[in-house]
Parts: C-alpha cells; sequence; structure tokens
C-alpha cells in the first residue's frame, strides 16, 4: 500500500466516525445503552455496595461505565456490518476501494467513544445524587489505561461485526453475550469471588484486562508490574483481533459474494 | 481492448426448501452468457422481472461472484482484480435503499467521496456541481429520510458520479419514477453519454431502451435471445403487424384460446386501469381483426386499433410474451 493510499484510508476511518457520531447521537437505543442501564446498574449496585464501603464508589462508577461500553459494543459494534446490510448500504461500502476494515474502524471507535459517557453519566449520579466522593487516585496511567481500553474494545468489534454477520445463529446469542462479560471481565465486582475454574475465561477478555487497569489505577493499587501486565495484555489482544479481523473480513466478504447474501434481495 | 468482455458467464443460486426434511434446490439465473461492450458505448440489457440482468450487473461490479466463465471490465477480471476495479467504476440499483437517510444529502456525498478516495479538495468542488446537475442543490443539507424516491434516486446518481467513474452500471435507474423524474434522470444519462462514458443500462422500458441505448442485448430465463441496435431488433417484427384489442374483464381461458389461432404469433395483455389491453402480433395485419372478435365473441371489448411494430413488440416477440 503506497502512503497517499493509506493517507486516504485514514481519511476516510475519520470521516466515518465523523459521520457515525451523527447518526448515533439521535438513535434512541443507544443513548439507552450508553445512558439509561449503566445508570440503572450503577443505581443498584451504589445501594449494594457503598452502605458497607464508601469507598467502593468509584469502582461501581467505573464498573457500570464498563457496562455501557460493553453492551455498545456488543449490540452497535457488533451489528455494525449486518445493520449496512440492512439498510442496503453494504454493496455500496464493499464495491468501493476502501478496505472495510477502516470502515468498522471508525464505526466502533464513534460508539465506543460515545459510550465513555457512560462512566461520566455513573460519575454525576454518584456525584450530585449520592452525595459520594469520588476521586482517581492515580489519573494520568487511568487515562493511558482509558486510550488502551478504547483500543482494545474498538478491535474487539472488528472481530464481532464479521462473525455476526457471517453466522446469524451466533447473533442470536448477543444478549446472552451481555451479562456473562459484566461478570467475567469484574467490572462491578473482584473476579476473585467467581469460583476458580473461570479465570482462564476471564484472562482471554480483554475488557478484564481494562477493568483491571481501570480500578487499580482509580484506587490507587496500581503498582507499575501491575500496569505493564495489564496494558500489556490490552495492547496484546488489540493487535490480535487487528490482526486476526483482517484475514477474517476478507474470508467473510468473499464468502458473502459468493453466497450473494451482501444484498436482502 | 473492449470496455466489458464477458464470456460464458453463468451463476446459480442454491437455496432449500422445507424445515426437517431439507431438499437443495439450485436456481440458475444467469445461464452461459457471452457478449462485449465497447468503450464510450451504451449498451442496453433488456429483459423481464428475474430475468438475470441484476445478477449479471452485480457480477460485472464485483459484488458476486460468477458460478462459471469470466467477464473483464475495463481490462480486470472482476473476481480476481476486484480491488483494483473498484475504484474505476460506479453504479446504481434501482430503488431507494443505498444512502444513509439520517444523513442529509451533502454528508452522504462527502462520506462516499472520502471512500472513493476523492481527494476533499476536489470533493468541495464536485459535490455543489453534481447536487446542481441531479438539482438537489437547494435540499442537500436535508436529511435524506425526507426525501421522495425520486430525489434519492438522484442522490444516488451523484453518489455514483463522486469520482468520475470511467464505466457505469445502471440497474434500472428510472424505476419507481414519476415521469417528469424519469425523462431529468434519462437527460442525465444522456449527459454522461454525451461526455463518452461506457455505460450498462438495464430496463425493461422499451422507449427508453430506444432512446439511449446504441445497442441491446435481450435477456431471457438467464440467457441472451438476441443481441443488436434497436433498429436490428426491430427488424425481428417486420414481417409482422399489430393488433390492440381494449377488454374489459380477460379470462385465462379466452386467452389461450388468441394464443392458439393459427394466425397469432405472440399476444401480450397489460392492464391498464380497469381494463386490460389486449397486444396480438400477426403477420395478417387487419384480415385478423375478424377472427380475433369471434374468438374474443361473448365479452366486453372496446377500441380495436391496427398499427406498427415497434421496439416494444421486437422485445415481446423475442420473449414469448411475458413482459
Amino acid at each position: 500500500m503506497t502512503l497517499s493510499a493509506f493517507r486516504q484510508d485514514l481519511r476516510v476511518l475519520f470521516l466515518t466516525f465523523e459521520i457515525t457520531l451523527k447518526m448515533i447521537a439521535v438513535d434512541s437505543f443507544v443513548l439507552f445503552g450508553i445512558l439509561i442501564q449503566p445508570l440503572i446498574i450503577a443505581v443498584l449496585a451504589i445501594w449494594m455496595l457503598t452502605p458497607k464501603d464508601p469507598t467502593q464508589a468509584i469502582f461501581v462508577v467505573i464498573g457500570s461505565g464498563m457496562t455501557g461500553l460493553w453492551s455498545t459494543l456488543l449490540f452497535i459494534g457488533g451489528n455494525s456490518i449486518t445493520r449496512e446490510r440492512w439498510t442496503g448500504t453494504l454493496e455500496s461500502l464493499v464495491a468501493q476501494p476502501t478496505p472495510l476494515s477502516y470502515v468498522i474502524f471508525g464505526k466502533n471507535l464513534a460508539s465506543v467513544l460515545q459510550s465513555l459517557l457512560s462512566m461520566l453519566a455513573s460519575y454525576a449520579l454518584a456525584a450530585l445524587l449520592f452525595d459520594l466522593e469520588l476521586r482517581i487516585v492515580q489519573p494520568l496511567p487511568f487515562a493511558v489505561s482509558i486510550v488502551l481500553t478504547v483500543f482494545s474494545f474498538v478491535c474487539f468489534g472488528l472481530i464481532l461485526a464479521p462473525v455476526f454477520l457471517l453466522n446469524p445463529a451466533v447473533q442470536q446469542w448477543q444478549n446472552a453475550m451481555e451479562f456473562p462479560v459484566y461478570i467475567l471481565a469484574g467490572f462491578l465486582f473482584p473476579i476473585a469471588l467467581l469460583p476458580g475454574w473461570t479465570t482462564p475465561f476471564s484472562y482471554l477478555l480483554a475488557p478484564y484486562w481494562a477493568a483491571r487497569a481501570l480500578h487499580a489505577t482509580a484506587n490507587g493499587s496500581a503498582t507499575p508490574q501491575e500496569l505493564a501486565l495489564s496494558w500489556g495484555m490490552m495492547a496484546l489482544f488489540g493487535t490480535l483481533y487487528l490482526v486476526f479481523s483482517r484475514y477474517l473480513l476478507r474470508v467473510i466478504l468473499r464468502k458473502a459474494r459468493a453466497d450473494a447474501t451482501l444484498g436482502l434481495e | 481492448m473492449k470496455a466489458i468482455e464477458v464470456e460464458h458467464l453463468r451463476r446459480v443460486f442454491r437455496t432449500t426448501i422445507g424445515v426437517l426434511r431439507r431438499t437443495v434446490k439450485n436456481v440458475v439465473a444467469v445461464d452461459d452468457i457471452s457478449f462485449d461492450v465497447a468503450p464510450g458505448e451504451l449498451f442496453g440489457l433488456l429483459g423481464p422481472n428475474g430475468a438475470g440482468k441484476t445478477t449479471t450487473v452485480k457480477m460485472l461490479t464485483t459484488l458476486l461472484i460468477p458460478t462459471g466463465g469470466t467477464a473483464r471490465v475495463l481490462g480486470e477480471d472482476v473476481v480476481q482484480r476486484a480491488d483494483r476495479l473498484r475504484g474505476r467504476i460506479g453504479f446504481i440499483f434501482g430503488g431507494e435503499r443505498g444512502l444513509y437517510w439520517r444523513l442529509n444529502g451533502y454528508d452522504n456525498l462527502r462520506y462516499f467521496a472520502s471512500l472513493y478516495h476523492v481527494e476533499p479538495e476536489t470533493s468541495k468542488k464536485r459535490i455543489p456541481y453534481l447536487l446542481e446537475l441531479v438539482g438537489l442543490t437547494d435540499r442537500a443539507k436535508e436529511k435524506v429520510d425526507g426525501y421522495s424516491r425520486g430525489m434519492k434516486q438522484r442522490l444516488h446518481i451523484a453518489r455514483t458520479l463522486l469520482h468520475d467513474p470511467e464505466m457505469l452500471f445502471l440497474d434500472e435507474p428510472t424505476i419507481g419514477l414519476d415521469p417528469v423524474g424519469a425523462r431529468e434522470l434519462r437527460q442525465v444519462i444522456r449527459g454522461l453519454q454525451a461526455e463518452k462514458k461506457t455505460i450498462l443500462l438495464t430496463t425493461h422500458y422499451m422507449f427508453e431502451a430506444d432512446a439511449l441505448c446504441d445497442r441491446l442485448g435481450v435477456i431471457n430465463h438467464g440467457r441472451i435471445i438476441a443481441l443488436d441496435t434497436p433498429a436490428g431488433l426491430k427488424r425481428h417484427v417486420l414481417d409482422l403487424s399489430v393488433v390492440e384489442i381494449d377488454v374489459f374483464g380477460m379470462p385465462a381461458e379466452a386467452l389461450g384460446r388468441v394464443r392458439a389461432l393459427p394466425f397469432v404469433d405472440t399476444v401480450s395483455v397489460e392492464n391498464v386501469d380497469q381494463k386490460q389491453v389486449l397486444h396480438v402480433q400477426t403477420p395478417q395485419g387487419s384480415a385478423a381483426v375478424p377472427g380475433l372478435m369471434e374468438t374474443l365473441s361473448g365479452l366486453r371489448l372496446g377500441k380495436v386499433v391496427v398499427r406498427e411494430p415497434t421496439l416494444e413488440d421486437a422485445y415481446v416477440r423475442l420473449v414469448g410474451g411475458e413482459a
């Protein structure tokens, strides 16, 4: 690929990001996933956890925000190709010179960044409604963790979207995939509370390493070794997803062209 | 070099029937077709619904992989060199879908321009020009959701011209448009023709094909059954006349009786409001009228006209009255 073509593909990525933001800003389903559902989870978690230990408030805020992040990725990012197919734009996207992975990356980036609002909403709820003291103890490492979280989530979406397009049977399990990740990734309580045999599954999830880094940097328990491990795992998983998604997309688009499933007619 | 070279192209769709005992059924949509199109030519593919026109266009625009045969567009194989070809062609499929309805017309064009690697400086000039060309300048900042079908179709035209493609595929571009919208769109197509763009147009409107196309391929049941200029196709029916009879309520068995008459070549029926217009192609001209009247006796009939055949009649004869 020439430098000029790469620059043009990057321009597509950022324009996709802008266009997607415009479209999802008025989507009530997205707003529910980003704002309402995480707020409900935050209220329940605050009632359950903070009377025993008010210092858990920041854990709750971050955890409920991450539920919004995961739900948005699962439903909006996961459906990013399928939705194009429903609206009849998938054929136009496939029959143009920009690789589809740039388009999906831009769409997922918009969804994931917008879903960070759920963390802000949970923060505002805990601070204003419950009058809880909220403090990020290690702000700079926290910011780096957020950036890596966004990267690993966006790349995870690059895998979900083609898998859902290829196999509608998997998509039927979309709802069932929401809560297990909340639990296995330790969004709302530490995975140490789960049976030991579930731990390897948690380790295989980039959201687990994201939650671990964000919780630790928020409460100030993140050691340099801890940060190196969590950040390294997020970068590793993100890169693996990115590389694998290129192969997956190529295979799936060829299959869709062979099976005549790019359009709905 | 030809703009399009199609050799023995074939596409079979595999479908399954039943839930418990599933049987696989193969449907041949395009069956061993061959044709070519010269640079700058406006080539039409004519055929009834389900004849294989859209399937052919989808294979030529890299959206569908052929089951057999080869196709090259602008010298590039549509399967092996799809990536190189995509930036050089543009396409429109009839209908309203394929646009982002929650965005305005301008943003739709801006986005598709970037997908086709049009430099921002170029798009800033080209988008207003194309909006003007398709008559959407005043509505460009409105959401596509509120556009009429014709406006969406015109936006599709603008979209496909953003990267100034060398070759255009227009699949029934005027379908569903009102007469004024369809006429405006045909004017745009004539303009593109004047710019020496190579165009492949599919349609089942004969007058459109007659007015626009340099050459026509008639496709039916996935096979090309005639390939000629509009004038050449009309010669297929020079020996015939057409008797048109208005019938108010046409039973199937009466139609069968007409088709069975020895002096009748082809029959087609067109529904117009409350009546059916019977188009009977016959070598006997007005001499066939008494025999037809006798066969249709007992039915409520309207006016009867005998006229010279048109391209549409040639088409009807070729597809055996299925149009």
